[in-house]
């Protein structure tokens, strides 16, 4: 799998590297290839290069990124010919001594809108169309439960691997079929709808069934399965898109029925009363002695599940 | 903005290089990706092959049985039977892969199940035996194409 190389932290990356970025300036329309060397340290990654070019270099440079640790999917860009996070990248792992040159590009598929940046608005609109969330039949008590909806842990692990999805469109860039039609939902939105369809707690999977079965829809995947590869949290939306397909068979033939819808968990039998609330701490006296304050080391009750934070100035 | 202001550039690669290129994107140990090329190059040339077909076996209606036989004798060279070859590879390969296809996509089987990520961070449809299939067409493809190369050049 591309993306978690457990090695990678112990290789030492080339001294100096040369980063080629596709660049692109959107009001003159040009593009061009532009190369920056970069001096490395051990655990750099191609996001923390593509900084140091932008504060000490060129800072010109146009890209995404926010969390710096793979988490919110900003920094997706082609490196090296495979879209990557840019920030679970590291440099060691792209480079070495004999070949001392990453090209950075911006994602496949996505409109650019500059450098490295690129316009997500029908990538997400693509996802909104799949309704990514609980829908229940019974929509006022959807809207005030009364108790949890009720999922088992082989149900939850069946489709665990799906909820993790980051919406960091590198499956997008990597699909060849989004490379051919823009209107492909594409495997993230399909993966989020395969997700819910199978999702016990959910209701309205023919309703998302129906948006599935479109000429845009599942049916457009030739399973080349570069999406699954190139995921950087292990989600799997080549098998969704498949199983999603196997479903809709199955339901066009009559077949296919729901396994079960949960339940609604029923409310305790017996509620246990919460230990009343200590009376609230007032100081001895209205002058605090901020000095002695910050001196005292501070005590830290702990009653029934809440903190209270006292210092020994108070009573 | 003397070129009207700013816009977003398109950056797709399109029909020809997607549909051609297995390194498009540069992913190891992903013979899927091929697999996927070859399967639509192959079908390309079985599309083209039936539209000719058809349009052989058709002369003897609109030109006479006599035109059906020069025409067979017209075929009877090195350069159509090379086109055969090509055509029975292709035919070979979109088959089997065809088979594995149908498989995984209309009824969901050699997939793998659903299941927590762990190390090593394979996707389990890559763990499951559609792969095995995949490398079985790749083993089988080479083997069957040489044998109908035998039959069509005559050598057999």
């Amino acid at each position: 799998m591309v993306g978690i190389d457990p090695k990678a932290a112990t290789k030492t990356p080339p001294k100096v590297v040369t980063i080629r970025v596709r660049r692109y300036n959107p009001v003159s329309g040009r593009e061009w290839w532009q190369e920056y060397k970069v001096e490395t340290h051990r655990g750099m990654t191609v996001l923390d290069a593509l900084l140091k070019i932008k504060e000490e270099i060129d800072h010109t440079l146009v890209m995404r990124y926010s969390c710096r640790m793979g988490v919110c999917g900003s920094c997706g860009m082609v490196i090296n010919g495979t879209p990557r996070l840019a920030c679970q990248t590291q440099i060691a792992e792209v480079a070495d001594e004999a070949n001392p040159v990453i090209t950075v590009e911006p994602l496949y598929n996505f409109p650019v809108i500059r450098d490295l940046l690129t316009d997500f608005t029908s990538f997400f609109e693509k996802h909104r169309k799949v309704m990514p969330y609980l829908i229940r039949n019974d929509r006022e008590e959807q809207e005030d439960p009364k108790g949890q909806y009720l999922m088992s842990r082989e149900d939850y692990e069946y489709l665990e691997e799906f909820t993790l999805c980051i919406s960091c469109g590198l499956c997008y860039a990597a699909c060849p079929v989004a490379a051919i039609d823009p209107d492909y939902l594409g495997p993230q939105a399909l993966g989020y709808l395969f997700r819910y369809v199978i999702d016990t707690r959910d209701e309205a999977w023919e309703m998302r069934l129906k948006i599935a079965d479109d000429e845009h829809g599942c049916h457009r995947c030739h399973y080349a399965g570069t999406c699954s590869m190139v995921c950087p949290k292990v989600v799997d939306p080549a098998q969704a898109i498949q199983r999603l397909r196997s479903i809709l068979f199955k339901y066009k033939l009559g077949l296919y029925r729901k396994k079960k819808i949960s339940g609604i968990s029923p409310p305790p039998k017996e509620w246990k009363p919460r230990k009343p609330l200590p009376p609230e701490a007032k100081p001895v006296s209205s002058e605090v002695d901020y000095k002695k304050l910050e001196e005292e080391p501070v005590v830290i009750e702990v009653e029934d599940r809440r903190i209270t934070l006292r210092h020994k100035i108070y009573e | 903005m003397s070129s009207g202001g700013p816009r977003t550039k398109r950056n797709m690669p399109g029909l020809l290089r997607a549909s051609l290129n297995p390194w498009l994107v540069r992913v190891p140990d992903h013979p899927e990706r091929l697999a996927f090329v070859l399967h639509r190059v192959t079908g390309v040339i079985i599309i083209l092959y039936l539209l000719a077909h058809i349009v052989v076996t058709g002369t003897p209606a609109w030109r006479g049985w006599a035109a059906w036989d020069s025409l067979m004798t017209q075929f009877n060279n090195i350069w159509n039977q090379i086109g055969e070859f090509i055509v029975a590879g292709s035919v070979l390969f979109h088959g089997m892969n065809g088979i594995r296809l149908l498989l995984t996509e209309f009824f969901g089987l050699c997939l793998g199940e659903p299941e927590p990520p762990k190390p090593p961070y394979i996707p389990p449809t890559y763990r499951a035996c559609q792969r095995k299939l995949l490398y079985a067409v790749f083993a089988l493809w080479p083997i069957l194409w040489f044998v109908a190369g035998l039959l069509i050049f005559g050598v057999w």
